[in-house]
């Protein structure tokens, strides 16, 4: 049984549209991640599943229910804001507690509970400070605290880790990822981090501009994307494109473009004419052959060692790429490379759509 | 250089403490001057070769204006309307202000605007309406009425200055406790209220003070003994007696005595309230 499913939920701000028609369904136990650009609409869809905004059309279901008709308080959530929202006038155990509190549970057990959430969380020694003598690590963790204490049937969290640095920001990541394998509870999760989508999703819901552009699994996302746009939104560095044409071939299809010219196998129809596309490659799928192999070729352009790889910015044509090469790579500027890329790892694009062509 | 630099913040400061002192003077001069006759006798008061500091002192003034007076009568009616004044502004006023600030209803802002020409035109200009209509429902002459007439004016300033406030309240803590079980209102009392409560008692701090030291509406709306506040009942003493100076500023001070009770109690918070404004989270 999903948990939470989603069914074409329109949101209008007045004559401003800003979620066109979602669909998602998040299985029991799943971790929904809502990854997009700012103001795709992700916290708007977010705060409409939490009840905090309405719809202009569609329907939630939580646990099999349609919530439309149910406040906040009483559709079983728990949610975790960006800027924490911890309540600056109460200790840090009275604000894990709130929610408890607010559901009439005896004092004795509350303590308990909130006991319990902080050894989780290893906020324990904090629990008679305020909110606004802790770190925005603690405050993090206490925000984690005030939801999980609920042990609710959702947990909806908004960009809870916009506001740490960079270490404190993969510490909690892992954090998250424990808690979610720990309690089992489903979670949406909204992002414009590509990473943390990566690593903690089951399930990666790409938005842009209202519309969902592709819902699957992170694998899948990141190997077979959907459109040029989730291409390039997802991987750092992000996707080379090279723009070329297809051309029918003795062994397949060849996609040609100045510089480029590379066999693919096609998996249905034979391409029978020729035709523009837009070719994507993973700057991790590039390597370096012998130039009797090579299906690449360029001149270096920058080459930049980062310690456990070495990024080179290749000229390829009128096009610049990035591969992603080993830590002793030996080139220079102004140098030719010959490269060669699996042809199972890259990706077709139609140039005007912008979408996924399978051949 | 650095000599003459310093040199010139020197003369800076000297001139900005001239200017704040004679302000000071300017401010708080008749004040002390009315302590100070009301701590004289008659005699003293008016004289041939102006006296500065009393030769003698005297707290006659101030036996005579409780006694002998319906001084105590307009200083409680005076308490009766601040009192209900307040009342109604932090009730009708919190919750409008909350309204305000947290809604987008049709006319909003029409409405807040509407509320500040309310404040611009001369008070003369309201005050005869307004008798009218508390005439029709019979609230001329008494302290509710008065009080509601305070409310008209002074309630718009009240849901200004607090929608300032709650708006400086992050809203999502208002959704977390949404989320944790409250409802709007119970979200609004537990959580945005304790936030807001320095601007809250600014905010009424400044009616109170309006509301104990209007004149004009007094004047105007109030008849009798029962209803008559103290600015205008010592006012109308200088009618009753032969002009008692020492008495009248014995009165003056004692007026003024619960505003500075009162500002010295709330002193600190309203400051906060008033420069902070933002509230941080
Ligand atoms: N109350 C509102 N009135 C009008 N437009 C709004 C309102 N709230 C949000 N929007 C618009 O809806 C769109 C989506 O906003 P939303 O907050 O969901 O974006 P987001 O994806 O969460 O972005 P971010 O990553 O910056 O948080 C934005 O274009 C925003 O301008
Ligand atoms: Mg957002």
């Amino acid at each position: 049984m999903a948990t939470l499913s989603i069914r074409d939920v329109r949101k209008s701000y007045g004559s401003v549209q800003v979620l066109h028609g979602v669909d998602i369904e998040l299985e029991d136990g799943g971790f929904l991640v809502l990854l997009g650009p700012s103001g795709c609409g992700k916290s708007t869809l977010l705060n409409i599943i939490a009840g905090l905004d309405d719809t202009s059309g569609g329907d939630i279901l939580i646990g099999g229910r349609s919530v439309l008709d149910l406040a906040p308080k009483d559709r079983n959530i728990a949610m975790v804001f960006q800027s924490y929202a911890l309540y600056p006038t109460m200790s840090v155990a009275r604000n894990i507690g709130f929610g408890l509190e607010m559901r009439g549970v005896g004092a004795d057990q509350r303590k308990r509970a909130v006991e319990d959430a902080a050894r989780m969380l290893q906020i324990s020694h904090l629990l008679d400070r305020r909110p606004a003598n802790l770190s925005g690590g603690q405050r993090q963790r206490v925000a984690m605290g005030r939801a999980i204490v609920r042990d609710p049937e959702l947990f909806l969290f908004d960009e809870p880790l916009s506001n740490l640095d960079a270490k404190l920001r993969v510490e909690m990541r892992t954090e998250i990822k424990r808690l979610h394998e720990r309690l089992g509870t489903s979670i949406v999760y909204v992002t414009h981090d590509q990473i943390e989508a990566m690593t903690l999703g089951t399930k990666v819901a790409v938005m842009k501009g209202g519309y969902i552009q592709q819902l699957d699994d992170p694998r899948t996302i990141y190997e077979r994307p959907a459109n040029m746009f989730v291409a390039s939104f997802i991987g750092s560095p992000a996707m080379n494109f090279l723009a070329g044409r297809l051309v029918p071939d003795s062994e397949g299809v060849q996609f040609q473009a100045s510089g480029v010219s590379i066999v693919l196998p096609t998996r249905n129809r034979p391409v029978d004419s020729e035709r523009p596309v837009v070719l994507g490659i993973r700057p991790e799928e590039l390597r370096t052959v012998p130039r009797n192999r090579a299906s690449i070729m360029g001149e270096i352009d920058v080459v930049e060692p980062t310690g456990p790889e070495t990024m080179v910015t290749v000229q390829v044509g009128e096009h610049a790429i990035i591969a992603r090469l080993p830590p002793r790579f030996a080139g220079r500027r102004k140098e030719p490379i010959c490269l060669a890329v699996d042809p199972a790892s890259v990706n077709l694009f139609d140039p005007d759509s912008g979408r996924r062509i399978d051949i | 250089m650095i000599e003459s630099k310093r040199q010139r913040r020197m003369i800076a400061n000297i001139a900005t403490y001239i200017v704040l002192a004679s302000l000071t003077v300017f401010c708080i001069g008749p004040m002390i001057w009315m302590f100070l006759t009301s701590l004289k006798y008659e005699a003293d008061i008016v004289t041939q070769t102006m006296q500065y500091l009393p030769s003698r002192v005297t707290f006659d003034n101030y036996v005579a204006i409780w006694t002998q007076s319906g001084f105590p009568r307009l200083i409680g009616n005076s308490l009766v309307v601040t009192f209900l004044t307040v009342t109604v502004c932090v009730v009708t006023g919190t919750l409008a202000a909350y309204a305000f600030s947290r809604f987008a209803f049709r006319g909003r802002d029409q409405l807040m605007l509407g509320y500040l020409v309310v404040r611009m035109f001369p008070a003369v200009m309201m005050i005869i309406p307004l008798y009218v209509v508390m005439r029709g429902v019979g609230l001329v002459d008494s302290r509710f009425g008065l009080a509601l007439a305070y409310t008209s004016f002074l309630l718009p300033l009240f849901v200004w200055m607090l929608k300032g406030f709650f708006d400086s309240a992050p809203k999502e803590l208002e959704s977390a406790a949404r989320i944790d079980g409250s409802t709007r209102l119970g979200a609004m009392v537990r959580i945005v209220m304790p936030l807001a409560r320095n601007g809250l008692v600014a905010s009424s701090v400044f009616i109170a003070i309006a509301a104990w030291n209007e004149f004009l509406f007094a004047l105007m709306l109030t008849t009798g003994q029962g209803s008559r506040t103290w600015p205008v009942g010592l006012q109308l003493m200088v009618g009753e007696f032969q002009l008692p100076w020492g008495v009248l500023a014995a009165g003056g001070i004692l007026s003024i005595i619960p505003v500075i009770v009162l500002f010295a109690i709330v002193q600190r918070t309203m400051v906060q309230g008033l420069t902070a404004g933002a509230i941080k989270g």
